[in-house]
């Protein structure tokens, strides 16, 4: 294939969390700063939560890929399941402490007591609602000796809301919300995006219209966003192989945005 | 990779459906208004069929008024039908019937009546026309109607109460015509006491005196009548009478 002016703009949308992919729009930079605020106060465990695809994974990652350079950071991003697993790969991670053998909360408190660091070890836990109760309680016991300070994100649903209630209310000191973004947000993040890999025709060619066809068919989601971008170039890819005439390089085309939509899964025809 | 020809039919599918409640709203608006016009063009309609409808009742209700004579009808039919037992009687022939003549006049018993005893009958005065007229255009449909269905016998008793001259004369000529001449004299001499100015009558009488063989009375007897009318039919009745008396 010859030069497409559309596949570098396919693969910046790959669904792929990278703190070098990091887009600053003005809520969650505002949201990033209260999190990192949250982390250097002498809090045990900051709770992160939001629908799916409101970017926590990201900022996570972004928190994970910044404070690493300054503190014991330690981030879980694949839950880990099994309670002597999730303890054994920590006083492997953070504490240096290989063994095989089965670690017991109490021993792991004795490990943890025994290494000094200047700052508290920080854990960043994604996708916590599927951790079980009991674990859960252990890192609630490893918080409350200040062992460790746990950055925990989960989904906002009712059923994980119950979750976060039961478990986490009563033992987390801040929390904060991330929204699902607005048309403008999702401007910003689709043009920011392109800009910074020069592509700045194709970001000109995305004006309100289109914007708000496709906040409709993601309702915010950065997720749905990056999936149906990614389809919308690939499909403009295809066209400009097949049919370049049918192609207006001056906006995108909202047939085109909802036939990637139906080809992501965003509509169901 | 991308199978665009399905993805256009698929969108293709989606904005059908997307856009098929829009659609069907649309419609659903432009036919209420269509549909509200053609109801009320309708009621508008309906209003002329309804001034039409009652029209025809008000005719109906005139066509009654007008046709009551003719609901009616069957009613007169029904007094007209009123001499119907005279059919019934009527299928017993004449002949059959039984009539027991009060013979005033009898072929031997007959007394022979004098001109003295007709003088007083022609002496009458004359009846103007005009009563005649008026007289006989009281019941010529009774006499003239069906007389081959006619019971002769109810006459008889009509003409006993009555004493209509013109029943009479019916009676004489009935019984002249079925050669029973005695009564056809009886009642043809009851009939110019009542009245003398029945030209018939007095023929009836004359000539059912001449079949009875009283030749000579009734040629005295028609003498007198043409004295006193002048009567043709009564001269040329003579004349034949005196001439087979010649023969």
């Amino acid at each position: 294939m010859e030069y497409s002016l559309f596949i570098k703009p396919k693969e910046l949308f790959i669904d792929i969390v990278n703190p070098h992919d990091y887009v600053q729009i003005d809520s969650v930079s505002h949201m990033y700063q209260s999190l990192k605020t949250s982390v250097q106060k002498p809090l045990k465990m900051i709770l992160l939560y939001g629908r799916p695809g409101t970017g926590k994974s990201m900022l996570l990652h972004k928190l994970h890929h910044d404070l690493s350079k300054h503190q014991k950071v330690f981030m879980i991003d694949i839950p880990i399941i099994d309670e002597n697993d999730f303890l054994r790969v920590l006083a492997q991670k953070i504490y240096g402490y290989v063994n095989r053998e089965v670690i017991t909360l109490t021993s792991f408190l004795e490990l943890a007591s025994a290494v000094n660091y200047p700052q508290t070890p920080l854990v960043l836990l994604d996708e916590a609602q599927l951790y079980s109760a009991a674990l859960m309680e252990k890192i609630r016991l490893i918080s409350d000796a200040r062992a460790l300070k746990f950055v925990i994100t989960l989904h906002k649903t009712d059923d994980e809301d119950i979750i976060a209630k039961e478990h986490f209310q009563t033992r987390i000191w801040e929390s904060i919300e991330l929204r699902n973004a607005t048309p403008d947000e999702l401007k910003i993040y689709i043009q920011k995006k392109l800009l910074k890999s020069n592509c700045f025709d194709i970001a000109n060619m995305i004006n309100d219209k289109n914007i708000k066809i496709i906040t409709k068919l993601t309702k915010g989601n950065y997720r749905d966003a990056n999936k149906l971008m990614f389809s919308l170039f690939s499909l403009y890819a295809w066209f400009e192989e097949h049919y370049p005439n049918k192609i207006n390089y001056n906006s995108l085309k909202p047939k085109w945005i909802e036939m990637a939509a139906i080809h992501t899964g965003l509509i169901h025809a | 990779m991308l199978d665009i020809p399905s993805l256009e039919r698929r969108w293709l599918k989606y904005k059908i459906k997307h856009f098929l409640p829009y659609v069907a709203l649309i419609v659903i608006l432009l036919l209420i208004p269509i549909i509200m016009i053609s109801l009320y063009s309708n009621n508008n309609a309906s209003l002329p069929d309804i001034k039409k409808e009652n029209n025809p009742k008000k005719i109906q209700l005139i066509v009654p008024m007008n046709e009551e004579p003719m609901v009616l009808e069957p009613s007169m039919q029904f007094i007209q039908s009123l001499p119907a037992p005279t059919s019934e009687t009527n299928a017993i022939s004449p002949s059959t019937l039984k009539i027991t003549p009060k013979a005033v006049i009898s072929q031997k018993s007959a007394p022979p009546i004098q001109s003295s005893e007709i003088k007083p009958i022609t002496a009458v005065l004359p009846v103007t026309s005009s009563v005649i007229q008026t007289k006989q255009t009281n019941k010529p449909s009774s006499i003239n109607r069906d007389t081959a269905a006619f019971d002769i016998h109810e006459i008889e008793e009509r003409f006993k109460n009555n004493s209509n001259p013109h029943l009479g004369l019916y009676i004489a000529r009935y019984h002249y015509d079925h050669t029973n001449y005695s009564e056809a004299y009886n009642y043809a001499l009851k009939t110019n006491a009542i009245n003398n100015t029945i030209e018939e009558s007095w023929l009836i009488f004359i000539k059912s005196l001449i079949k009875l063989g009283k030749t000579d009375q009734a040629k005295k007897t028609l003498q007198l009548y043409i004295s006193q009318s002048n009567s043709d039919s009564a001269k040329i009745l003579l004349d034949s009478l005196e001439k087979e008396e010649s023969k």
